[in-house]
């Protein structure tokens, strides 16, 4: 699945970034697990200005979609910071390395349902939206900032909306909520997902303490 | 005058930066100014309302050519894909440490 990624500039939305989200099988001698991956990189034009090379990784029990790994590796603007999350049972080892600072290593216990973020988009495309009532929400529990934070989800219902090479697809639209200065805003943190059985994520609206923006599909393919 | 001269300069900042249409902004308020100290100007004075109206003219053939001939492509990155082979092989050592642990 490929994104456009724009960010609110003094009210025009300005096209920034690609995103592309995909998955492969990885195997080790014992497991295969499903490699799920978000890579965000600047277009051509805005690399001389503020580059962004950011990937998101987590690898996956294919069958329950339950994260044994997470990876976060940013650089922004030549800011760096790396993340690594391992999951062992209810326990969460996290090692951070931030730009010109020494590693940081945490210890956290989780629930038993705890998601990343990246295999959190994933589990929500299992959800059976079908049957939900306009208002109706989903609690969720993530991993982010060495910590477990709850997720609400909030269906609002649905909407058409453009899916770029799919054309114009009826969706559900779900509001996202978090305890966490990452999000900012009630209803301003929007997910639209293909109202079929694949639940393609369509349009993401997203609105963070330095802006506002969106990501758009302009293609999906082998879904 | 001045206004002019402040929207004519954040036209051509605009312009070089990619932002897209959002450089009409400046751009647009460059040639209103332009006009109106145009309009105002002795015959003698003309000249530099002029000058502001041309850069202003030239900044917005700039801007739409851009916007219609530049495409929004991501550049190829080798040390960034250098970077993901890594990080994969990378995982799979943790991945099969976090196995032994279990």
């Amino acid at each position: 699945m490929v994104y456009a990624g724009s960010y609110n500039m003094s009210g025009l939305m300005t096209q920034l970034a690609q995103v592309t989200m995909s998955t492969e099988t990885v195997s080790t001698s014992k497991n295969a697990y499903l490699h799920l991956s978000c890579e965000l990189s600047t277009y051509s034009k805005w690399d001389s200005f503020f580059k962004i090379r950011d990937i998101y990784e987590s690898y996956v029990n294919p069958a329950n979609l339950k994260p044994s790994l997470y990876k976060r590796s940013i650089d922004e603007g030549g800011y760096t910071k790396k993340e690594k999350y391992a999951f062992k049972g209810n326990t969460v080892n996290s090692t951070t390395k931030r730009k010109n600072k020494p590693e940081t290593q945490k210890k956290f216990t989780i629930g038993a349902s705890t998601q990343d973020v990246i295999s959190l988009l994933y589990k929500v495309r299992t959800i059976d939206f079908s049957k939900f009532k306009v208002g109706q929400t989903q609690n969720l529990m993530i991993v982010f900032d060495e910590k477990q934070i709850p997720v609400t989800l909030r269906f609002m219902g649905k909407e058409t909306v453009n899916a770029g090479n799919l054309g114009k697809k009826e969706c559900y639209k779900l509001s996202i909520g978090a305890k966490t200065d990452a999000l900012r805003g009630k209803d301003k943190n929007l997910i639209w997902l293909t109202a079929d059985a694949k639940k393609i994520p369509a349009l993401l609206k997203f609105s963070i303490p330095v802006g506002t923006g969106q990501l758009t599909l302009t293609s999906a393919t082998g879904i | 005058m001045i206004l002019s001269v402040v929207f004519g300069l954040l036209g051509i900042a605009f312009t070089i930066l990619p932002l897209d249409t959002l450089a009409f902004l400046p751009i647009g308020f460059a040639l209103v100014f332009g006009l109106l100290t145009l309009k105002q100007s002795q015959d003698s004075q003309k000249k530099f309302p002029k000058i502001i109206l041309t850069i202003a003219a030239l900044c917005s053939a700039v801007v739409l050519g851009k916007t219609l001939l530049v495409k929004d492509e991501v550049a190829t990155d080798t040390q960034f894909e250098q970077q993901k082979i890594e990080t994969k092989q990378e995982a799979k050592k943790e991945l099969e440490e976090i196995e032994g642990l279990e």
